[in-house]
């Protein structure tokens, strides 16, 4: 594995010449048009009927059930926003090790271990490799920007229409009308990747909304897992940072996505996700929420073949005024199908988190085994947190719970941990640890639960 | 299967109360709903200028509300509203004494069984027929003690200023929609006080029949219970089955006092033409204790979520609800607790079983207000389904702004297990015994709380009902 720093300074010599057009970059059907001259006519129309689903969408107000928590309309103003384009940073700066933002180059150094790795700044990839033997497997992993050219069939088919198509919502239509670059992993059938892919996403705030998606697909009896971080310093001004991500398991694949959200203050961080999961199946997913300013996060995941399974894993750590709003689902569609979610979080200062999630068990699917999950630590008095866990079961032969809990810290175990010669800081962290400890514990991904658990002591040290 | 076929022979799923009387009324409005209407009710009931303007104020805020687009499916009741009676007198005064009770309507609650013999075993029994109450009468005993059991229109005659201090202060008229409806054309209900440190041994009970077609019912019952006070009210209702939808919504306002303790009991046994849409809500002082033990068996479609409003330190609410949707009926039921003051406690236990194609939906809020110290609630709802078709949701709503509370929520969904049967039927039961069996002792922890005739029958409907159900 090439040390992915370096790697970037030689792609940022080839691509330093892009230098920015004065044209600004407003959320408009201009910039539709200017992003889709030269595209594949499939790609333009697409955009061109996001675009449209995207203006007869209205801003989702808090009379609808599913933004209850989050006031969209006080978080962003669309027409005050700029798209970033792709390598914004690529030139000058980011290549000089002296002043590429400190943050990313700790990412950039704390991992190495991976089959493959990508870079993305702001709307752009400016850095892709991938182990050789697993190309010549047939493996891609490729910029969504050249796989246009080079997988055409591929992204025609399942970029932005099945899985998370824009008459989703109004972030999901604005997406796939404004998607500048994103990532697509592409894993042949019978293929077994024994270490993850990684992917750091830099956001500079060079643009005040960043459009970018992720398209997985893992064929039938393949193995894969995908790890990504987001990373920027603080924002100047309220930046979207809006995500696609689009993953599918075939017939008997294992599939594992995550990401790790560590975004600055003044970021408003939404991610639209959906899996697919088929026959026999393993699609997990794991959200960690630190950062950012805002963020909602509407995950669904929909088990469409009998035996398929999906852990949907969270956890969320707010401070300040952060506010989370993670809005899930769980469609069990076929029979035999499974799924658990567990979402924790702590809340600290003046920070909210609100998690509307509903397990639908449509007719046909007989036999599911459905559980739900949602805790809460609030730490502060000023914290808040709101918890609607739902269930909507139309099938009969089914187990399903959910269980849904706010509360402190508690107060047994604190004085234990005093009694044992600990301050009450470092009880309190190590409770906090420990609570949103065993959310990793399900998902024990190499590198991950390290990385995720440096990111919580970090902020744990300001408690 | 056939054993589901050789029980629908047998005519259990035949709803006992869908007989009809001969109409015999002495007033009713014209069908529909406009501020005539609502002046036509205030002046038959001969109020003070102000609950006519409290009625008309209350109509503008209902036309002004949209239908709510949660909850169960309304739009058949809003394409029917204009024929719907708003208010039907059924005669001319309420009586104190069973046999001045028209014989017709008299014989109606002979045969749903609130014969005079009941009242041994009551406080006080209130009769409401249509729009009215018929009958309302207290044992002396209590009324010596200053209990007031009384129609809600008699209260505001008699007790004025006891009244006014407290009507509408616990569900304001805008609360919803047809909060609204109901303070616009309220009528009948029961207006009940228990003095400071009285204790009702037996219970009240009110009784509330629909006979007209096509008829909207909205009583209006207003509960105060004083400091220490103690007692149990009990509700049942039913109505003939008719091809057209009825309509009934109350409201149902409970004031208690420091250290009073109520209990508000509803067997809910509408039959399944009927929309029973009702606000219920006690606001509580502190350390009182209000339990709402809510069965909800009838109508074709109830919305309905009894609430607590914890607001004095050390407050408990309990909500116990039992629910059964069989076909064609949808149940949409939970409860509310709202913790404001410091201590208060709270608990939701909701058990349902959805059977043939019912539905029945859990919804429910637990909110903890910041300055709401050591606040504990516990909800825990479980589901049964008896058939593929059924349904069941879960919509809990948790709001927590304290960080010292602690709050927790489980729910499970299930059907009855083959392990479960298999293990009973093999100690000799048959498969309808082991049925019955395990499906008693899924609402066992709420029926053995029902008043002891009520359990009976709620114990043999349900075992009745659960018998031949399998598979």
């Amino acid at each position: 594995m090439p040390n992915p720093a370096q790697a970037v300074e030689a792609s940022s010599e080839e691509e330093g010449s892009s230098a920015e057009e004065e044209t600004p970059n407003c959320l408009d059907q201009d910039t539709v048009e200017r992003i889709s001259q030269g595209a594949p006519s499939w790609l333009s129309e697409r955009r061109r009927h996001a675009w449209s689903v995207f203006e007869s969408t209205p801003l989702p107000s808090t009379q609808s059930e599913e933004w209850r928590y989050t006031d969209v309309s006080r978080v962003v103003d669309f027409t005050d926003l700029q798209l970033a384009m792709d390598g914004a940073l690529t030139d000058g700066a980011l290549a000089e090790n002296g002043s590429r933002p400190a943050g990313l180059t700790a990412a950039m150094d704390e991992d190495r271990a991976a089959s493959g790795y990508t870079l993305l700044i702001d709307g752009g990839v400016v850095h892709v490799d991938l182990e050789p033997a697993l190309a010549e497997q047939g493996v891609i992993l490729t910029s969504l920007k050249s796989a246009v050219y080079e997988h055409g069939d591929l992204l025609e088919k399942l970029l932005a229409t099945e899985v998370v198509p824009p008459e989703d919502g109004k972030f999901q239509a604005l997406n796939a009308a404004l998607w500048t670059d994103g990532v697509l992993l592409y894993v042949p059938a019978n293929v077994e990747l024994d270490l993850p892919i990684r992917a750091t996403r830099w956001i500079s705030g060079a643009g005040s909304a960043v459009c970018t998606r992720t398209l997985i697909v893992a064929e039938r009896g393949s193995q894969v897992s995908y790890v990504e971080e987001l990373l920027s310093e603080d924002f100047q001004r309220r930046t979207l940072v809006s995500s696609a991500v689009e993953v599918i398991a075939q017939d008997g694949s294992q599939v594992q996505y995550v990401s790790i959200q560590q975004l600055g203050r003044d970021a408003f961080c939404q991610s639209a996700q959906r899996t697919f999961a088929y026959r026999d199946s393993r699609l997990d997913t794991l959200n960690v929420n630190l950062g950012g300013s805002v963020s909602r996060l509407d995950l669904n995941a929909r088990l469409l073949g009998p035996g398929a399974h999906s852990d949907m894993l969270g956890l969320y750590f707010g401070d300040e005024d952060q506010h989370f709003d993670h809005n899930t689902s769980q469609d069990h569609i076929a029979r035999d199908t499974g799924s658990d979610l567990l979402y924790k979080g702590a809340l600290d200062d003046r920070s909210r988190a609100a998690f509307r999630g509903i397990i639908r068990v449509h007719p046909a699917a007989q036999g599911t085994d459905a559980y739900q999950t949602n805790r809460n630590l609030l730490l502060s008095d000023e914290a808040r947190a709101d918890s609607l866990p739902n269930l909507e079961i139309e099938a009969d032969d089914v187990k399903c719970s959910h269980g849904a809990s706010v509360g402190q810290l508690d107060a047994e175990v604190l004085f234990y941990l005093l009694s044992r010669g600990l301050n009450l800081q470092q009880a309190e962290r190590l409770v906090v640890l420990g609570f949103l400890g065993d959310v990793m514990a399900r998902l024990p991904l190499g590198g991950v639960v390290e990385k995720v658990t440096r990111a919580i002591e970090r902020k744990l040290k300001h408690v | 299967m056939p054993e589901n076929e050789l029980l629908e022979g047998l005519g259990l799923d035949e709803y006992q109360y869908g007989f009809v009387d001969e109409e015999a009324h002495v007033f009713r409005t014209r069908p529909g709903l406009n501020e005539d209407i609502v002046r036509q009710i205030s002046k038959h009931k001969e109020e003070p200028e102000w609950m006519l303007e409290f009625r008309l104020k209350a109509l503008k805020i209902y036309e002004s509300k949209p239908m709510p687009t949660w909850g169960g499916d309304l739009s058949d009741l809003e394409a029917t509203l204009d024929e719907i009676y708003f208010y039907v007198k059924p005669q001319d005064q309420m009586e104190r004494s069973w046999s001045d009770v028209p014989e017709n309507i008299k014989n109606t609650f002979q045969r749903l069984g609130i014969p005079e013999a009941e009242q041994k075993l009551l406080a006080g029994v209130g009769a409401q027929y249509e729009s009215e109450m018929v009958y309302h009468s207290l044992k002396e005993e209590w009324a010596s003690k200053g209990v007031i059991f009384d129609s809600i229109e008699d209260g505001l005659k008699n007790h004025p200023e006891l009244f006014r201090e407290h009507f509408a202060t616990v569900i304001p008229i805008a609360d919803n929609k047809f909060a609204a409806l109901n303070s616009a054309v309220w009528s009948g209900g029961s207006f009940v006080y228990v003095p400071k440190g009285v204790t009702l041994e037996t219970p009240l009970q009110a009784y509330f029949r629909v006979n007209q077609e096509r008829m909207g019912q909205f009583e209006r019952t207003l509960i105060i219970m004083d400091e220490g006070s103690q007692a149990h009210y009990i509700e049942g209702c039913t109505a003939p089955v008719y091809s057209t939808d009825s309509f009934h919504s109350g409201v149902i306002e409970i004031v208690l006092k420091r250290d009073a303790r109520f209990r508000y009991t509803t067997i809910q046994n509408w039959s399944n033409n009927m929309y029973n849409l009702v606000t219920q809500r006690a606001l509580v002082n502190q350390n009182a204790t209000m339990e709402w033990l809510d069965g909800n068996l009838g109508s074709k479609l109830t919305m309905k979520y009894p609430s607590c409003y914890l607001v004095g330190e050390g407050a408990h609410g309990e909500i116990m609800s039992i629910a059964y949707a069989s076909d064609g009926q949808h149940q949409d039921t939970g409860g509310k607790v709202v913790h404001v003051a410091p201590n208060t406690t709270s608990s939701i236990i909701s058990k349902s079983i959805s059977k043939g194609h019912g539905r029945s939906t859990y919804r429910g809020l637990c909110k903890v207000y910041e300055g709401a110290v050591n606040a504990r609630s516990n909800v825990e709802c479980d589901a049964l389904l008896i058939n593929d078709t059924s349904r069941t949701d879960t919509y809990p709503y948790i709001e927590i702004e304290e960080k010292q509370a602690s709050v927790g929520h489980e729910a499970t969904v299930s059907r009855v297990g083959d392990d479960q049967l298999f293990y009973l039927m093999s100690r000799g039961l048959t498969q309808e015994e082991a049925m019955a069996l395990i499906v008693r002792g899924f609402i066992e922890p709420i029926a053995k709380e029902l008043p002891l005739e009520y359990a009976v029958e709620l114990n043999r409907l349900i075992e009745l009902e659960m018998e031949g159900s399998v598979g």
